[in-house]
């Protein structure tokens, strides 16, 4: 009982770290303080390490591998976001991208908080030690997705910098700020909904939701109070990057079209190994590697958006903005596969 | 760099062609790759809002005026209708016409690399630098510094150097490509000679396996379970673990038993284990249900030859797309000069811009102070 509310404590402190991280991250690039860049770098990893003890108390208070619902699962999503951000700014002059990439990092985690729900035994399909192997190899990917995504999209905003094209800069932070609203809006409306639970199959123990007329409205009225705010926001982001002082704190377009390429081509094989340890896994439960249920159909999806990428990069020659777009694009397919599968269709995967 | 040139002038090319040839042409291109990939791509996502396969009855579809007609067409059973599976065949064939273009250049790369290149060549080369001073002796450290970066040394005729790493990233793409073949070969075998069927047995029975000539008896079903509370309240109870004890015969003689779980199922080796699994028959714990008289367990019965391909596939693809991503084939050329100065000049098949900035910093490691180094 007391690690449960130690883990709990600990998981609270890191998010609040990260938001804190946000914070100096934005201020680094408005500033360009080098002490403050020295002490984001330190108290994410401090944030990170405080993350690292939560999954693991609740590895064993629970006595599975921290990825059976959606609490468990964004928490090592957001966890996989800082690692990685961490990791590339070791060996990557990127620091100014961190003003994206550990903001989301921080969104993600805090909507884990959302979903936060104490240790559940684990259904008995699950019960396997390929749960672990295949899920957080999948989390990786998706980490790694997330990362070409947000340095994607400085080097959007970067080249329409360098080109003194301001209110294509703020189209691009209205247009993903609206998005991040809507999605975050529409979240923390369900969360506040609160539906009736009934036992949707029972051989597996699946729980579904039962949404009332109330209860969508307080979901869409989630998602509007989200846009309004989040436009808000990102007005203020758009108007503070429109200064072409800005653009000599991002890094260079090349540095960003690699960096955003290698998430991608670190991200691939780590979801083809994710959807192959899938397969093997399927084959051992239910005696078929491969049966089109959504989560696989969408997996599928997701690693054809990835491969058009690199054929197009690597056989075509696109390169730059091409590319940066379709990386941006590529996480609302990642989105979709990770949480829209659980959320909207029903298969073998909807556990949570 | 070479294939966008090779690109565009291939699509100047086309358009003086006959329409025959340019048809030829289209089939074998990238260009079709991508919009197969898109187009299935599009028809998964319909596949996974449309019900397919049985649930297609649990809707309204059935009511539809329409129904027949698009059960013919395959709309609920979409991912094995003859279109869905010409397009894939179709993805298939193309990307064995794009390895075969290839395999010859790949071959070469790894077993006769070109090692003696005229100046031109080097100084043509993506990324190149002249580095100033005696070039035998600044070879030697270029060498050095090239096998400290894991680079493979090669010396030519003409006294030229080949540094290489990641030979083997092109055969690791073909590999990760040909996985695909393999896949669609074991799920082709497992189609046609293996079966895949379910069987219903109640707590207790016996029930014969179709296919085969065996029994199986379910000599028990057991089950724990654990509450589900919603706001205070018992909504109902989850699984906790659920098994079957089962009895497989044949004519009466016990084979084989095991008490199944969903992630143990039972293997049964009939005859003899092949290389193509043909002979395994695999009894899975897929589900149960309850009825007055008590549990029934349904079982996964199957049996698929073709599965060591299949994993065989699964092999070649994650090392083939690991190998290929992680560690791409990078070529580095060092020549002393006519000019007595060394050239040194190399390209990158993937990460152009980390090559480019390692390449730099041993520029800059091979000009600066060569006295302090051919000291030590």
């Amino acid at each position: 009982m007391d690690l449960i509310k130690l883990e709990e404590i600990l998981f609270i402190a890191a998010i609040f770290s990260y938001l804190v991280c946000s914070g100096i991250y934005i201020w680094y690039l408005v500033s360009r303080n080098r002490k403050a860049a020295s002490l984001g770098t330190a108290l994410l990893a401090l944030g990170l390490t405080a993350h690292t003890v939560a999954l693991i108390l609740r590895w064993i208070t629970s006595g599975h591998a921290p990825m059976a619902n959606h609490y468990e699962s964004l928490s090592v999503f957001g966890w996989a976001i800082m690692l990685f951000y961490l990791t590339a700014e070791k060996f990557y002059p990127i620091r100014a991208a961190g003003a994206l990439v550990v903001p989301s990092g921080f969104i993600i985690s805090s909507v884990a908080l959302v979903f936060y729900s104490g240790p559940e035994p684990l259904a008995p399909a699950l019960q396997s030690i390929w749960l672990w192997i295949h899920v957080s190899i999948a989390m990786l990917s998706y980490g790694l997705f997330a990362l070409s995504f947000g340095v994607g999209f400085i080097y959007v905003v970067q080249e329409y910098l360098l080109k003194k094209n301001y209110d294509h800069v703020m189209g691009a932070f209205l247009i993903l700020f609206a998005l991040l609203g809507l999605v975050f809006g529409m979240w923390a409306g369900s969360y506040w909904a609160e539906p009736a639970r009934v036992i949707a199959d029972e051989s597996t123990g699946a729980v579904k939701s039962v949404w009332s007329g109330s209860d969508y409205a307080k979901m869409f009225g989630g998602a509007g109070v989200g846009l309004v705010l989040a436009l808000f926001l990102g007005y203020a982001a758009g108007k503070g990057a429109s200064r072409q002082a800005f653009a000599k704190r991002l890094p260079s377009l090349d540095v960003l079209d690699e960096v955003s390429y290698r998430g991608i081509a670190f991200g691939f094989p780590l979801l083809t190994i994710g959807i192959v340890t899938g397969a093997i896994w399927a084959d051992q439960a239910w005696g078929r590697w491969w049966g089109w249920d959504p989560k696989e159909t969408w997996s599928l999806i997701t690693w054809l958006f990835y491969g058009a990428y690199l054929h197009t990069r690597l056989t075509m020659g696109w390169r730059g903005r091409h590319s940066a777009v379709l990386a941006i694009a590529g996480i609302v397919v990642v989105m979709f596969t990770y949480l829209g599968v659980n959320l909207f269709l029903s298969g073998l995967h909807s556990y949570a | 760099m070479n294939t966008e040139k090779a690109a565009v002038a291939a699509s100047a090319t086309t358009t003086s062609m006959p329409i025959g040839k340019r048809i030829v042409h289209f089939l074998v291109s990238m260009k079709l790759a991508l919009t197969l990939l898109f187009v299935i791509a599009i028809l998964c996502i319909i596949g996974t809002i449309l019900p397919q396969g049985d649930n297609v009855y649990l809707t309204d579809w059935p009511n539809n005026p329409l129904f027949d007609f698009y059960q013919t067409l395959g709309l609920f059973n979409m991912y094995y209708s003859w279109w869905f599976l010409s397009i894939l065949s179709l993805l298939m064939a193309n990307m064995l016409v794009c390895i075969t273009k290839r395999l010859p250049t790949t071959i070469r790369h790894v077993v006769r690399p070109r090692v003696d290149v005229k100046d031109v060549f080097i100084s043509n080369q993506p990324v190149s630098a002249v580095i100033d001073g005696e070039g035998q002796r600044v070879m030697k450290r270029a060498v050095k510094a090239l096998s400290g970066r894991r680079y493979r040394i090669r010396t030519g005729a003409s006294g030229t150097v080949l540094g290489e790493r990641g030979r083997f990233s092109g055969v690791a793409s073909i590999s990760f490509h040909l996985s695909f073949i393999m896949l669609a070969v074991g799920a082709l075998l497992g189609a046609f000679l293996g079966f895949d069927e379910t069987v219903e047995i109640p707590d207790g029975r016996t029930a014969p396996i179709p296919h085969t000539d065996l029994q199986v008896k379910n000599n028990g079903f057991n089950l724990e379970t654990v509450e589900i509370v919603d706001k205070g309240r018992v909504i109902g109870y989850r699984p906790l673990v659920y098994s079957s004890d089962l009895e497989i015969y044949r004519n009466g003689e016990l084979v084989d038993s095991k008490v199944i779980e969903v992630n143990s199922p039972l293997r049964l080796r009939t005859y003899f284990y092949d290389l193509l699994n043909l002979e395994g028959i695999n009894f899975h714990q897929n589900s149960y249900y309850r009825t007055s008289r008590g549990y029934v367990t349904v079982l996964g019965v199957n049996q698929l030859p073709g599965k060591n391909i299949i994993y065989l596939g699964f092999i070649m693809m994650m090392g083939g797309i690991t190998f290929g991503l992680y560690f791409p084939h990078r070529r580095i050329w060092i020549k002393v000069g006519k000019e007595g100065k060394l050239l040194i000049g190399g390209r990158s098949h993937r990460s152009k811009v980390s090559f480019q900035r390692d390449f730099d910093q041993m520029i800059t490691e091979l000009r600066q102070s060569p006295q302090e180094e051919d000291k030590s």
